[in-house]
C-alpha cells in the first residue's frame, strides 16, 4: 500500500466516524485548533499536572480496592498484605498516598497561578467557581481516604473531623450520628467513607473536571499578561497572539511532566513518608479507640484551616471561622474590583497583600502541623486575622490603587 | 572563650523545643542514630535468628506469615502473647515504622536499674516500660548517672547517662552489634518491600532522564516555528 493510498484509507475511515460522532471537531476545538496564549510561563504547568495526578490517582486506586478491605476488622491488615503479598502492592499504594500530597500540592500552586494573573476575573468567574468546587472536592476525598487504612490517625482524625459537625446548633448531634453511622467513629464510619471515596467524589470530580475545562475553553485562557489575546486577530480569525494548544503546549506540557515525575518518583521511591509529613508515624498503630495519640494534627494539607479553627477559644466559632476560610475564597472574582488582572500591571498595594496572604497561609499550615502553645495561638490568631484581610480588604485596596499601563500584545 | 560562651547561648536558645523527648525528664535527650544499612541481607538475617530465639517467646511479626527471612530463621506464625503484668507484648511487624528505628535502637540499649519500679528496671526513653530488661544479661547492668554529659549542643545521648555497673556476656561492641542487627532486621520486617523499591526506583529515575533529554528536544524542535513567527 502507497502512502497516498493509506491516508484516503484513513480519511475515509475518520469521515465515517465524524458523521456518527464529532470525534475531529472535538479534536479540533479542544487541541488543535484550540488557540492559547504564547506566553504560558512556569505556572501553567500545574493545571495539566493537576489532570495527570487525577489519573494516576484513580488508576492506581481501582488496582488497591481490588486487594482492600473496607472494615474494621480487615482494614489495617488488608493494606499490609497489599504491601506485603500483593506483586508491586507497595508501588501503588505509595503511588497513591505520594499522589494524594502531590495533588494537593499541583492544586495549591495552580490556585496560586490564578490568584496572581487574575484568572478568576470576568469572564472566568465560573472557571474559578467549579476549580473552588473541585477543590473542596479533593479536600473531602483526601478526608475520606486518610480513613481507610484505619490505622491510629485514621481513627482519631476522622474523630475530630466528624466531630466539627456537632458545633451547630440544635441539630449537631443529630448530624454528627447520622455522619458516623453511630455515636462514635466505628468501622460503620469506615465503610461508608470508602463507598464517597471510590465511587461518590471520584465520580463527582470527573464530571466537575470536564466542566472546569467546558468552562475554560468556551471563554478561552488567560496569560500571565492577563490581556484579552482575541482583540487581534488575523484574517482568518486565529489570535495574532495565540498558538494551538496541540502539538504546542502538548510537547511542552511533557517536558514539565517529566520533571514532575522525577520529583514525584525521588519522594515515591526513596522516601514516601515525606518524614512523617505524607504518612504519619502513628497511622502505623491500628486503630485503637481506647488510646488517644498525644498529638491529632492532620495532614499538612489541610492545616492552614487546622490552624485557624485552633485559634479560636469558641468551638463554633472556630468551626464557622475554618468554613470561612474556605468560602471566602469562592468570592474572589467579586472582591477584586482592579482594572487589570495580572499582577504585572496591578499597584504596590496588591504586590504587598499577596506577600501578607502567602504568609499567612503557610504560616497557618505549619501552625497547623504544630502543637499548641501560648504563643503560638496568638500567631495563629495574627495569621488568621491576615488572611481575611487579604480577601475583606481586596475591595478597596484594588480599586483605588494606580494600576500600569497594559501592552497591546503579550509580552514574554 | 567569649565567642564559644555566645555560641553555646545562642544554640541553647535554638533548642528551646525539645525534640524526639517524649516522657524523658533528662533535659536536652535525644535519640542515637541506628547504625544499620538495610541493604546488608546477612545482618539482617542475623537479627532474625536473634529474633527467633529471643524475642519471639513474648513478641509477635503477624504481617511477616508468608516472609522468607522471617521462615528460614524459624520465627514462630502463630504463637499468642503472654501479658506479663497485665500488659500483652506489642506485636513488632510495624514498630519500625510507627516509632522509628532509632527508637528502637536507643530503647534496647537504655535500660537500667530503678528500684522505684516493680521489675526493678527502667527505660530512659520510655519510662515505665512493662517490658523486664531482657538484654541485661548480655549488655550488662546499667545505672543512671548524677550528673549527664552535656556537649556544646545541649545534646545527650544514651550513653552519657547510663554508666554499666556489671559486665554482661558479650563485650560492649559486641552487644552493639546484636542489637544492631536486630534493629535492622524491624526495619525489614515493617518494609520488607525496601530494597526492591530502591533498585526500581534508580532504574526510574535514570529512565526519566533520558525522557527528558527526548521530550525537551522535541519540545524546541516544534517550539521553532512559534519562535520564528515572533520575528
Amino acid at each position: 500500500m502507497s502512502e497516498n493510498e493509506l491516508t484516503t484509507k484513513k480519511n475515509s475511515f475518520m469521515t465515517w466516524i465524524d458523521k456518527r460522532y464529532p470525534w475531529t471537531e472535538f479534536w479540533k476545538k479542544h487541541l488543535s485548533e484550540y488557540y492559547a496564549p504564547r506566553n504560558f510561563n512556569f505556572w501553567y504547568f500545574f493545571g495539566s499536572f493537576s489532570l495527570l495526578v487525577f489519573v494516576m490517582q484513580i488508576l492506581s486506586g481501582i488496582w488497591l480496592v481490588m486487594e482492600y478491605t473496607p472494615t474494621g476488622d480487615g482494614s489495617f491488615s488488608s493494606v499490609q498484605h497489599i504491601m506485603r503479598e500483593v506483586r508491586y502492592g507497595w508501588l501503588l499504594r505509595f503511588m497513591h498516598t505520594t499522589g494524594a500530597s502531590a495533588f494537593f500540592t499541583v492544586v495549591y500552586l495552580h490556585m496560586y497561578r490564578g490568584l496572581i494573573y487574575g484568572s478568576y476575573q470576568k469572564p472566568r468567574e465560573l472557571v474559578w467557581l467549579i476549580g473552588m468546587v473541585i477543590y473542596f472536592c479533593l479536600l473531602v476525598e483526601a478526608f475520606t481516604g486518610y480513613v481507610l487504612p484505619w490505622g491510629q490517625m485514621s481513627y482519631w482524625g476522622a474523630s475530630v473531623i466528624t466531630s466539627f459537625a456537632s458545633a451547630i446548633p440544635y441539630i449537631g448531634d443529630l448530624i454528627l450520628t447520622w455522619l458516623r453511622g453511630g455515636f462514635s467513629v466505628t468501622g460503620v464510619s469506615l465503610h461508608r467513607f470508602f463507598s464517597l471515596h471510590v465511587i461518590a467524589i471520584p465520580l463527582l470530580l470527573a464530571v466537575l473536571i470536564f466542566m472546569h475545562l467546558v468552562a475554560l475553553h468556551h471563554v478561552g485562557s488567560n496569560n500571565p499578561d492577563g490581556i484579552d489575546i482575541k482583540k487581534h486577530k488575523n484574517k482568518d480569525g486565529i489570535p495574532l497572539d495565540g498558538i494551538p494548544f496541540h502539538p504546542y503546549y502538548t510537547v511542552k506540557d511533557l517536558v514539565g511532566v517529566v520533571v514532575f515525575l522525577f520529583i514525584f518518583s525521588s519522594i515515591m521511591f526513596f522516601s514516601p513518608q515525606m518524614g512523617g509529613l505524607f504518612l504519619e508515624p502513628d497511622n502505623y498503630v491500628l486503630a485503637n479507640p481506647m488510646v488517644t495519640p498525644p498529638e491529632i494534627a492532620p495532614v499538612w494539607y489541610m492545616t492552614p484551616f487546622y490552624a485557624m479553627l485552633r485559634a479560636i477559644p469558641n468551638k463554633l466559632m472556630g468551626v464557622m471561622t475554618m468554613a470561612a476560610g474556605i468560602a471566602i475564597m469562592f468570592m474572589l472574582p467579586w472582591l477584586d474590583r482592579s482594572r487589570v488582572r495580572s499582577i504585572r500591571y496591578k499597584g504596590g498595594y496588591s504586590k504587598i497583600a499577596i506577600v501578607v496572604f502567602i504568609i499567612c497561609f503557610t504560616g497557618l499550615g505549619y501552625l497547623g502541623h504544630e502543637g499548641v502553645s501560648p504563643l503560638r495561638t496568638l500567631m495563629a490568631r495574627i495569621l488568621t486575622v491576615g488572611y481575611f484581610g487579604f480577601f475583606l480588604l481586596m475591595p478597596f485596596y484594588s480599586a483605588y490603587e494606580k494600576t500600569k499601563p497594559l501592552p497591546e500584545r503579550v509580552t514574554g | 572563650m567569649m565567642k564559644r560562651y555566645i555560641l553555646t547561648a545562642a544554640l541553647l536558645t535554638l533548642c528551646t523545643t525539645q525534640i524526639w523527648a517524649e516522657g524523658t525528664a533528662i533535659e536536652g535527650f535525644e535519640l542515637s542514630t541506628a547504625p544499620i544499612n538495610r541493604n546488608d541481607m546477612d545482618s539482617i538475617k542475623r537479627g532474625a535468628k536473634f529474633f527467633a530465639g529471643t524475642c519471639a517467646s513474648c513478641h509477635t511479626l503477624t504481617y511477616l506469615r508468608y516472609d522468607k527471612v522471617a521462615k528460614e530463621a524459624g520465627i514462630p506464625t502463630n504463637n499468642k502473647p503472654i501479658a506479663i503484668n497485665g500488659v500483652t507484648p506489642p506485636d513488632l511487624s510495624l514498630e519500625a515504622s510507627a516509632k522509628g528505628v532509632d527508637w528502637v535502637y536507643t530503647y534496647l540499649q537504655s535500660f537500667y536499674k530503678d528500684t522505684s519500679t516493680a521489675s526493678g528496671v527502667n527505660n530512659l526513653v520510655f519510662p515505665g516500660t512493662a517490658m523486664p530488661a531482657i538484654l541485661a544479661p548480655l549488655q550488662g547492668e546499667q545505672v543512671m548517672v548524677e550528673k549527664p554529659m552535656y556537649d556544646l549542643t545541649h545534646h545527650v545521648q544514651w550513653f552519657d547517662v547510663l554508666k554499666p555497673v556489671k559486665q554482661g556476656s558479650m563485650k560492649p561492641g559486641e552487644f552493639d552489634e546484636t542489637v544492631t542487627d536486630l534493629v535492622n532486621f524491624l526495619a525489614y520486617a515493617a518494609e520488607p518491600f525496601h530494597q526492591e523499591q530502591q533498585t526500581i526506583g534508580y532504574w526510574v529515575l535514570g529512565f526519566l532522564v533520558i525522557l527528558f533529554v527526548l521530550m525537551y528536544m522535541l519540545k524546541k524542535e516544534y517550539w521553532k516555528d512559534v519562535e520564528r513567527h515572533r520575528e
